[in-house]
């Protein structure tokens, strides 16, 4: 009965009723998120920006944070993809699809996250057609754009010419795009002098094996939640390696965390220890203790110790939502505190005004617009992953 | 029989008369600000917000209050803080779309309607020079005064009334830019083309802010920026900026 309904829901496009538990569950999560998003998407598309939290002093906040996040994941399932297709990896072996598929619906959302950050966003194509390409914004754009277009080609490949030559060709220039352009995001913060928090050593190099993790994590959910396998020992096959590989980059996230925040201490520069402030102990303490640390690290870590619940469909895809909360976190909490920094002695108390501020909490807005853009997301990447039939393995396939 | 010093203002105006007779790039317009004069009157601020409309939330030149030691050894000063036109600017090359850039007289300027709006510069600046235009007017949530002469909808006009920075017309009327922009001081360009000091300079009832070009060995400027007590803010990070303080 079981294997009849997965050779149901295996064949191509779908319907509601063919879906299963955990796929009826994240589209409920996905389209409550978007109605909730709709009436900031609505307000900040034909209202205007006025409600946001951000503003001139920190400048950049939620929208910013989540376009470094989306674009990590993004460029990280490009990573498990070529695992599959241009490597070999064995267990890897029907991933693909499904992390092609994640990246091109997680790499728009990450473009609508920033754009929704722009001031003029109808005036986007100036950065088309009078780029300064010594501006890692305009680098990133560019480079964004076109890697769009070469997973579009990519997943085109997976499906028609998997074998071909020239699919080799476009993973190898997929791959170091994904690798260029994640670590393309650390850099765009890196290269502000005025912020001396994002000048700590490492700030850039993090950023791949971030979205590489990302990429592992968005996996796990995938493996257990929405795969279909005939011999369910594959799943539990495909659990322990990214088991394995997902406690090599937390223990790697864990250094680097430590490398980085432990450089920002010893340090005791004046300007990085404000935002070192206000991450261990300050406003953002909850975001890094508790989300980024608890829920995105340590109970994850703890939860891949114990093989019952590491092999467990639901808890492995919970494992794979929990890292990547911690992850989003993470960047939030890389953009927001460097920027609560008085520039100068005084400035924040010489002019008062809206948006002149450097205390920052996301406004209503805000959070509106990222649950409306990471909704369209999910429901994209689900709806869409079974028209596509892109959570089948291949051996499950119904002739 | 010795002639009478001239007032500061009126010098300045000359200088910078002459300096409108050379080309643009011999030009080298730098502020010289002379904390030792400046008493926090905030004229220049509201000067600054009179002349190019600045709305909330925008401010081109606020002045810091900055208070030093514990009673009884205490001191407090005033620093205005225009841009500093920087001759190497942080908030340039990082505009994806070089909507900011420095002109031929080396003022750093922004395009209002190339710029996207991104911010970028504004995170670059190391002076926190640059505020964003969120399309707010000071009026708007003031009554509307049936029959009163001046009420919201007369104000309303003089705040949607264009500003012309750049020598350009901008009117906040529809939405337009610069809302949505970053903005900053400009040196009162559209003034200085026209013959005119910048808002804050000819605001300052303290004389003490200094304007005028550099390149004239004969202008007020020249005299103090090499004096012993000036310094600039942040020379450390070697944006050289073309703002002076006199301490
Ligand atoms: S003070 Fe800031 S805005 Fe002005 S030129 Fe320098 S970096 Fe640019
Ligand atoms: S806000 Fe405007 S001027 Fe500033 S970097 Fe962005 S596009 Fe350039």
């Amino acid at each position: 009965m079981a294997k009849n309904q997965e050779v149901k829901a295996a064949s191509k496009g779908f319907n509601w009723k063919s879906l299963t538990k955990a796929e009826q569950s994240v589209i409920a999560i996905g389209a409550v998120a978007f109605i909730l998003g709709i009436w900031g998407l609505y307000t900040r598309l034909f209202v205007g920006e006025r409600e946001v939290g951000y503003g001139s002093y920190v400048v950049w906040g939620l929208w910013v944070s989540m376009y470094l996040f989306l674009a990590g994941v993004a460029t990280g399932s490009y990573m498990i993809a070529v695992l599959e297709y241009l490597f070999n990896v064995p267990m890897f072996k029907g991933t693909g699809k499904a992390a092609l598929w994640a990246g091109l619906v997680t790499m728009p959302a990450a473009l609508a996250s920033i754009g929704m950050d722009l001031g003029h966003m109808d005036r986007i194509v100036n950065v088309y057609l009078r780029p300064n390409f010594m501006s890692l914004l305009a680098q990133m754009v560019w480079g964004y754009t076109l890697f769009l277009l070469v997973v579009i080609v990519t997943l085109w490949f997976a499906f028609k010419r998997p074998s071909g030559a020239f699919f080799k060709v476009v993973l190898w220039i997929g791959f170091f795009m994904a690798i260029f352009l994640s670590g393309g995001v650390g850099a765009l913060l890196g290269v502000n002098a005025s912020r001396p928090y994002w000048s700590v050593g490492l700030l850039s190099v993090q950023f791949p094996i971030f979205a590489f993790a990302s990429g592992v994590s968005l996996m796990l959910i995938v493996v257990g939640w929405f795969m279909h396998f005939n011999d369910e020992e594959q799943r539990y096959h495909l659990f322990r390696w990214l088991g394995w590989v997902a406690i090599a980059l937390s223990l790697a996230k864990i250094y680097i965390l430590w490398a980085y925040l432990s450089q920002a201490w010893y340090s005791q520069v004046p300007d990085v220890m404000v935002p070192f402030n206000e991450i261990i102990f300050g406003e953002y303490w909850w975001s890094f203790w508790i989300i980024q640390i608890a829920i995105g690290t340590v109970i994850p870590l703890v939860l891949h110790m114990i093989p019952k619940l590491a092999h467990n469909k639901f808890w492995a895809g919970a494992i794979g939502v929990m890292v990547l909360v911690g992850f989003a976190a993470a960047r939030a909490n890389i953009v927001f505190p460097a920027m609560s920094v008085e520039m100068l002695d005084g400035l924040p108390t010489a002019f008062f005004g809206p948006h002149l501020n450097i205390r920052y909490f996301p406004s209503v807005l805000e959070w509106s617009v990222t649950l409306g853009v990471i909704g369209g997301a999910i429901l994209a990447f689900v709806l869409g992953a079974e028209f596509l039939a892109v959570f089948n393995k291949p051996k499950t396939e119904v002739k | 029989m010795a002639q009478e010093p001239k007032d500061v203002l009126v010098r300045m105006h000359e200088d910078l008369q002459r300096a409108l007779e050379k080309a643009p790039e011999d030009r080298r317009w730098v502020m010289v600000i002379d904390l030792r004069k400046c008493v926090g009157c905030h004229a220049c601020t509201i000067a600054c917000v009179a002349e190019n409309k600045l709305p909330p939330g925008v401010v081109y030149r606020p002045v810091l209050e900055q208070e030093r030691g514990t009673y009884p050894n205490v001191s407090r000063s005033f620093v205005p803080r225009p841009c500093m036109q920087c001759d190497n600017p942080p908030c340039t090359p990082v505009c994806p779309v070089t909507a900011t850039y420095k002109n031929a007289e080396g003022i750093v300027v922004v395009d209002y309607e190339q710029c996207i709006g991104c911010r970028a510069c504004l995170v670059a600046c190391p002076y926190g020079a640059r505020t964003s235009d969120f399309g707010y007017t000071y009026t708007e949530d003031l009554p509307v005064l049936e029959g009163a002469i001046v009420g919201r909808e007369t104000s309303d006009d003089y705040e949607v009334a264009a500003n012309y920075e750049y020598g350009k017309e901008w009117s906040r009327a529809n939405h337009g830019s610069p809302i949505g922009n970053a903005r900053k001081c400009h040196f009162c360009l559209h003034r200085i083309h026209e013959g005119e000091l910048p808002a804050c300079v000819s605001t300052c009832i303290g004389r003490a802010t200094l304007y005028g070009d550099a390149n004239d060995p004969d202008s007020v400027v020249a005299e103090l920026i090499n004096l012993p007590n000036v310094i600039r803010l942040k020379e450390e990070l070697g944006t050289e900026p073309r703002v002076y303080y006199l301490v």
